[in-house]
């Protein structure tokens, strides 16, 4: 008989030290042992790039390992999503995810996605330089719940209000929340410029988006 | 010992003995470049990457319209990559160059073609310097920047993969390919200091303590630059940009002149780290101060700077084109106040 908890342990284990390997075969054995696939990756995968998060920014931990532990955890979904039976209320929120255009400085942007998708979100990713109204007409086509946008640089931060900007234009801005981040973006700046929120790193991302997303399924419903 | 001049204050400043000059030098080693310097010479971003007469006009503004005491080439962090095969995107007036996306898919494809000097824009960087060093005779300095091992590894190879293999691949790998692309800045310093230049800054800033750990800074990187220091034979400014207070124990053993630190690090803090085994310069902030302050909080800051022991004044790092000539200007003008008693 397989024990079950020493699985998700050392699912756990492998993903916080980036171990790849053992990731993925811990991930079959999972499913081999009759463990939820959906719950594998949102719950336990989630609680280690929790850990991950929290030992970078305590700097016991620095990016290469964040990567690391994020490709573990990567290559245990690829096994486990055939997996997974996804049921109807558990269709995670969309969030539209990209660096404003003339910005290419995409690593903070990155490590919010892995976050995001580690904790259940389908996060469509547009990249680095993002033309700006490349945001509106995803959201739109996706349907997104959420916009999320990164500028690391003084000179691309106005992009930023220009999307909101142009999300009231397109009549949609009660449509979706809009998180913004980045280094330079402070939260007063954030919400002068009509942000929802600016969480301050890629774990507080998780936490704010949640809400966001709760508070507007009350506000607009499923419908958009 | 003849005329004080800015050159010579620049390289006793630079050397960590600015109490032999008259007073602290404000020579900046980063990136010179605005949008109101580019206006004012008619030499605009991205034509001056590429033009030598534009881009001798560009580098001459420095002193020219700013006052900064001295010259600085080039003006972006992508020559390397450039000549290493990489796709640049050339940016606009207020937008500087990157790279489009990495050449080679793993450590073993990296090749440096031979004379590798000789393409790309350093041909141009290399007579900008020396027309530079003709016009202005011996009266002002000159430094030639190099794009650091750890960046140039980044746009090659992709930043992210280039992260992971620090940690997956055997080290010594790693660093047999910072050390090739050491090598490439060691040979591009050695024809600046042929063509005129008298200083070089090593700009690494992925290399920050915000991506890379200390220990990797420490056990990989600081062997690298020492290797540089020496085989460069001129005085050495090692940039790198963010919070790099954890990096300060281990700077003198990089053998550098002087470390170029950003807005975060603690100039009182860092010169007591390092007392004069390296000197300190730059830390004028540029995004709250130079771009978003006016001529006032300029001066409050450098003169900050200056007391809290920095050796030259500089931007804390590359200047955002968009600063106004008049902040720049007061950065300037408050260094040049200050005369030791
Ligand atoms: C690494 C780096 C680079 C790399 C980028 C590699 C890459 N693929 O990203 C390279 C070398 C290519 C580069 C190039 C340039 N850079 Co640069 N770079 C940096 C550096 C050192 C670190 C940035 C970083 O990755 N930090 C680590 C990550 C994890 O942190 P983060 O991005 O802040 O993200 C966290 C949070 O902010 C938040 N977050 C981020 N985004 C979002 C989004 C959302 C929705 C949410 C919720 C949260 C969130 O969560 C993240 C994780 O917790 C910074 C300086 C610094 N120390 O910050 C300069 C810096 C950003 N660069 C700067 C500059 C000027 C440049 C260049 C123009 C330089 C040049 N002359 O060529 C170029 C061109 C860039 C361009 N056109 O975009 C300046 C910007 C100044 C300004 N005007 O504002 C900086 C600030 C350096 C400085 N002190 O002046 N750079
Ligand atoms: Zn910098």
């Amino acid at each position: 008989m397989v024990n079950k908890d020493e699985i998700i342990s050392k699912f756990k284990e492998a993903i916080i030290i980036g171990d790849e390997e053992a990731a993925v075969r811990l991930a079959k054995e999972a499913i081999a042992a009759g463990l939820d696939a959906y719950e594998m990756v949102t719950k336990y995968g989630g609680e280690a790039m929790e850990v991950i998060n929290k030992q970078y920014e305590e700097k016991k931990i620095f990016v290469p390992e964040v990567l690391l532990a994020a490709n573990a955890l990567s290559a245990a979904v690829e096994i486990l999503k055939p997996h997974m039976k996804v049921e109807k209320t558990s269709i995670p929120a969309k969030v539209v995810l990209g660096v404003v255009e003339g910005d290419i400085h995409d690593i903070g942007k990155n490590l919010v996605k892995i976050m995001l998708s580690s904790a259940g979100f389908e996060v469509i990713d547009l990249g680095r330089d993002v033309p700006l109204q490349k945001f509106i007409e995803v959201a739109k086509q996706e349907k997104a719940d959420v916009v999320g946008m990164s500028a690391l640089m003084s000179t691309t931060m106005p992009g930023m209000k220009k999307v909101i900007d142009m999300l009231k234009d397109a009549g949609i801005r009660n449509k979706v929340k809009v998180i913004v981040g980045g280094a330079p973006v402070t939260e007063e700046w954030a919400l002068s410029i009509g942000a929802d929120a600016r969480p301050k790193d890629a774990s507080a991302a998780v936490g704010i988006t949640k809400q966001l997303v709760e508070k507007l399924r009350k506000e607009r419903g499923d419908s958009w | 010992m003849g005329e004080m001049t800015p050159k010579k204050r620049a390289l006793l400043c630079i050397t960590g003995n600015k109490k032999k000059a008259d007073r602290i030098s404000c020579f900046d080693v980063l990136t010179t470049a605005t949008v109101d310097q580019m206006n004012a010479v008619k030499a605009p971003f991205p034509d001056a990457h590429r033009d030598p007469e534009l881009c001798f006009r560009l580098a001459a503004a420095a002193w020219e319209i700013i006052g900064l005491e001295g010259f600085k080439l080039p003006f972006d962090l992508c020559i390397e990559a450039e000549a290493l095969g990489c796709k640049i995107h050339w940016g606009r007036i207020d937008r500087h160059p990157s790279v489009e996306a990495p050449v080679f898919n793993d450590l073993e494809e990296f090749k440096v073609p031979e004379k590798i000097i000789e393409m790309g824009r350093f041909p141009i960087k290399h007579g900008v310097e020396e027309r530079l060093r003709r016009e202005y005779g011996d009266y002002l300095p000159i430094a030639n920047q190099v794009t650091g091992p750890f960046t140039v590894a980044g746009h090659i190879f992709g930043i992210e993969r280039f992260l992971i293999w620090t940690k997956k691949k055997p080290r010594e790998k790693i660093e047999e390919v910072l050390r090739l692309i050491a090598d490439i800045n060691i040979e591009d310093s050695k024809e600046a200091l042929r063509s005129g230049a008298d200083v070089i800054c090593i700009a690494d800033p992925s290399a920050t303590s915000d991506i890379i750990s200390p220990q990797f800074f420490k056990e990989t990187l600081v062997p690298i630059y020492k290797y540089m220091v020496r085989k460069i034979g001129a005085p050495v400014v090692l940039h790198i940009c963010g919070n790099t207070m954890a990096y300060l124990p281990y700077l003198p053993d990089t053998e550098i002149d002087a470390f170029s630190a950003d807005a975060q690090v603690h100039i009182g803090f860092a010169k007591q780290v390092l007392g004069d085994r390296v000197a300190i310069v730059g830390n004028v902030p540029t995004i709250s101060v130079l771009l978003l302050g006016n001529p006032q909080t300029v001066r409050k800051a450098t003169i900050e700077a200056i007391s809290q022991g920095v050796d030259v004044v500089m931007p804390s790092c590359g200047i955002p084109p968009r600063t106004p000539t008049e902040n720049f200007k007061a950065m300037v003008e408050a260094a040049r106040c200050w005369v030791y008693v």
